[in-house]
C-alpha cells in the first residue's frame, strides 16, 4: 500500500514534470504529507522532581527537567506539535501542600503546554486558587466543554475549546471532564454544574468539524479509560462510540499505562484514537499523524498504527 | 500500464485542485511512540533551575526521616499491607484523639496515594505522598444495617481497606461482617472511623451523608505521623501483615 503511495506520488510529480508550469509546485505541495505530532502526559499529580532513589518501583521515572528536554528535541526534530495534558496536574507530593499548584502550572507554560483539562484534583486547594494559579501563571488555556462555572471563582477562566493552525492543518481541541458529585468534596467543587460528557462533546466537535472547518478534533478527557466494575459508567471507551466527530481521545483519571493507543468506531463508523500515559509524568506519549487530502465525502477511515517504544 | 493508471491519478488531482473542490485534511496514518521519562535523559537545566528554590523549601521539611518501615508495603486488593497498617493507625489514633469506644476504622481504596511504601527510611514527604490530602479522620455512629450497606459499597468497588472488623466478598456484596469478631448486627449502632471525605459521600457513599460527623478536625495524616511516633515509643517499625481481613468468599 505505502510502495504503492510512493509509487504514484513519484510518478505523478515526473508526470508533472513533463507537463511543467506552475502546477508542478502544486502537485508536490499535494503529495507531501502533512504531519502533526502530539505529545501528551495525563494525571502528573505534582510530580515535579523524578520519583526518589528509595527502591520503589518508580524510582528515577519522571520529572520535569528531563520531560522538558526530552519536548526540546523534539521541537527541533518536528515544525507541527501540539502539547496536550488531560488533567490532574495537582496533588500527590509535598510541593502541592506547599505551593497550591504554583510551580506545576509554571513548569508547564515553560514547557510550552498547548492546552489541558480540568482534572477532579485540580480543585483540591479550591476553585478560588485555581483560578489564581491559571491566571497568574499559565500561557496555555484549560478547556472544559462541560462544566458550567456560572458563578463560581472559575467563571471566565476556562474555554470550551481552541482551535490551532499548524501549517494548512486546523486543529481543534476540547475538553471534558469528570461527574464531581461523589468524587471532589462538596464544598470543593462549589456551584460547578456537571453536564452530560457525551452530549457536551458531540455539540462540540460537530462545532468544531463543521463550523469551524477543523480537519482533526481531539478531545481532552479526564473522564477516565474505561471501568470493568461499571461498564455502564462514561469513560473514553464510551465516549469514543457514541460520538461522531473526535478523532483522537488523549484520557487521563485512572492512571492507565497503555501499550499502545486503543482504536474504537465511532457512531459513524470512523475511527477514534485513544490514549493514555499511566500517572506521574512517568511516561511522555508521542502521536505522529500523517494526514491526507479529504474531499468531504463520507468514507470509513482506517488507520494504518504502528508503535516503537523509546 | 501501472504508469498510465498513476497519470489517471494525477490527471483527476489536476481537475481538482483545479476546481477547488471543498478540500480538507483528514488523519491517515499514526506513529505511537512511548518515552519513559527516565535517567538516562538529559535534563534541562533552566527547569532544574526553576524548580531549585521551591525544592530547597519542601526538602527542608520533607527529608525528615520520621520512620523506618520494616518491610516494602504494598497497594493491592481486596486486602494490602499498606491500608492495613494505615487503617491500624485511624483505629488506634481515633480511640486516643476521641477517647472514646471505635469499632472499626477504615480508608477508600482511592485515598492511598501511593502504590507502595518502599523498606527503610520513612521521610515526612512520605507521609504526604501517601496522605496527601487535607481529609479528617472523624467518627459516626451508624446503625448495623446502614454499615452493611456501605460495607457492600466498598465490596462492590473491589474491597477496602479496614482495621477492626472482617469481611468477604461475594457478587459485590459483604458478606461474613464480623466486627470485633461477632457478627454484625443489623440493630446494633457502631462507631466507625472514616474520613470526613467518605463520610460526605465520597466514592458515591451516600448512605453515609446525612450521619451527623463527631470530629475535632484531627487530619488522618496526622494519625498517620501520630501513630508511627506511638510505634516508635514501643520500640516498633512500620510494618504490616496479611490477615485475610478481606477476602473473596470461595
Amino acid at each position: 500500500m505505502l510502495n504503492r503511495k510512493k509509487f504514484i506520488r513519484n510518478t505523478a510529480l515526473s508526470a508533472g514534470a513533463l507537463m511543467a508550469g506552475p502546477s508542478l509546485l502544486k502537485a508536490a505541495d499535494y503529495f507531501t504529507p502533512l504531519k502533526l505530532t502530539v505529545l501528551h502526559t495525563n494525571d502528573t499529580h505534582s510530580r515535579l522532581d523524578p520519583f526518589p532513589m528509595d527502591g520503589g518501583r518508580n524510582q528515577g521515572l519522571g520529572g520535569i527537567a528531563g520531560r522538558s528536554q526530552l519536548i526540546h528535541q523534539i521541537r527541533k526534530e518536528e515544525e507541527h506539535i501540539l502539547l496536550l495534558d488531560a488533567g490532574d496536574i495537582f496533588q500527590g507530593t509535598p510541593y502541592f501542600n506547599l505551593y497550591k499548584g504554583e510551580p506545576e502550572i509554571k513548569a508547564m507554560s515553560a514547557m510550552q503546554y498547548d492546552a489541558c483539562t480540568i482534572g477532579n484534583h485540580d480543585f483540591d486547594a479550591g476553585m478560588e486558587n485555581l483560578a489564581t494559579q491559571l491566571s497568574r501563571h499559565a500561557t496555555f488555556p484549560m478547556l472544559v466543554a462541560n462544566y458550567d462555572f456560572t458563578g463560581t471563582p472559575m467563571e471566565y477562566k476556562t474555554q470550551p475549546y481552541k482551535i490551532f493552525k499548524k501549517g494548512k492543518l486546523t486543529i481543534g481541541v476540547f475538553g471534558v471532564s469528570i461527574e464531581g458529585r461523589g468524587l471532589i468534596p462538596d464544598t470543593l467543587f462549589g456551584a460547578t454544574k456537571y453536564l452530560d460528557p457525551i452530549e457536551k462533546a458531540n455539540e462540540t466537535a460537530d462545532v468544531l468539524k463543521r463550523k469551524e472547518g477543523c480537519d482533526m478534533v481531539i478531545c481532552l478527557s479526564h473522564l477516565g479509560n474505561q471501568y470493568k466494575e461499571d461498564r455502564a459508567k462514561v469513560s473514553d471507551e464510551i465516549l469514543a462510540k457514541e460520538t461522531a466527530a473526535i478523532d483522537l481521545i488523549i484520557g487521563g483519571h485512572t492512571h492507565t499505562f497503555l501499550d499502545s493507543p486503543i482504536n474504537y468506531k465511532n457512531k459513524k463508523g470512523d475511527d477514534v484514537i485513544v490514549n493514555q500515559v499511566g500517572f506521574a509524568g512517568i511516561i511522555l506519549g508521542r502521536l505522529d499523524f500523517e494526514f491526507s487530502k479529504f474531499s468531504g465525502k463520507k468514507m470509513t477511515k482506517n488507520h494504518n498504527i504502528s508503535v516503537s517504544q523509546k | 500500464m501501472k504508469k498510465n493508471f498513476s497519470f489517471i491519478y494525477f490527471i483527476i488531482f489536476l481537475v481538482c485542485t483545479g476546481l477547488s473542490c471543498n478540500t480538507s485534511f483528514r488523519t491517515q496514518s499514526l506513529h505511537y511512540n512511548k518515552y519513559s521519562i527516565n535517567d538516562a535523559l538529559a535534563k534541562d537545566s533552566s527547569l532544574l533551575f526553576f524548580l531549585q528554590p521551591y525544592s530547597n523549601q519542601v526538602n527542608k521539611t520533607m527529608n525528615e526521616v520520621v520512620g523506618i518501615a520494616d518491610m516494602s508495603l504494598d497497594k493491592k486488593q481486596p486486602e494490602c499491607t499498606l491500608g492495613n497498617f494505615m487503617t491500624d493507625a485511624f483505629l488506634a489514633m481515633a480511640r486516643e484523639k476521641y477517647a472514646t469506644t471505635v469499632d472499626l476504622a477504615l480508608v477508600n481504596f482511592g485515598g492511598l496515594r501511593l502504590n507502595e511504601l518502599p523498606a527503610g527510611d520513612v521521610t515526612n514527604g512520605k507521609i504526604f505522598e501517601l496522605m496527601p490530602f487535607d481529609n479528617l479522620l472523624i467518627l459516626q455512629k451508624v446503625r448495623g444495617d446502614i454499615l452493611q450497606q456501605f460495607l457492600d459499597l466498598t465490596a462492590a468497588r473491589g474491597g477496602w481497606p479496614v482495621a477492626g472488623m472482617t469481611m468477604q466478598i461475594k457478587d459485590k456484596k459483604a458478606v461474613h461482617v464480623l466486627i470485633g469478631g461477632t457478627p454484625l448486627n443489623p440493630d446494633v449502632v457502631y462507631t466507625i472511623a472514616n474520613s470526613d471525605f467518605i463520610a460526605n459521600g465520597g466514592d458515591n457513599a451516600d448512605m453515609l451523608r446525612n450521619i451527623p460527623q463527631i470530629t475535632n478536625g484531627y487530619l488522618m495524616r496526622d494519625a498517620l505521623f501520630d501513630y508511627i511516633k506511638l510505634l516508635k515509643s514501643q520500640g516498633s517499625n512500620i510494618s504490616a501483615n496479611l490477615e485475610n481481613r478481606v477476602t473473596h468468599a470461595k
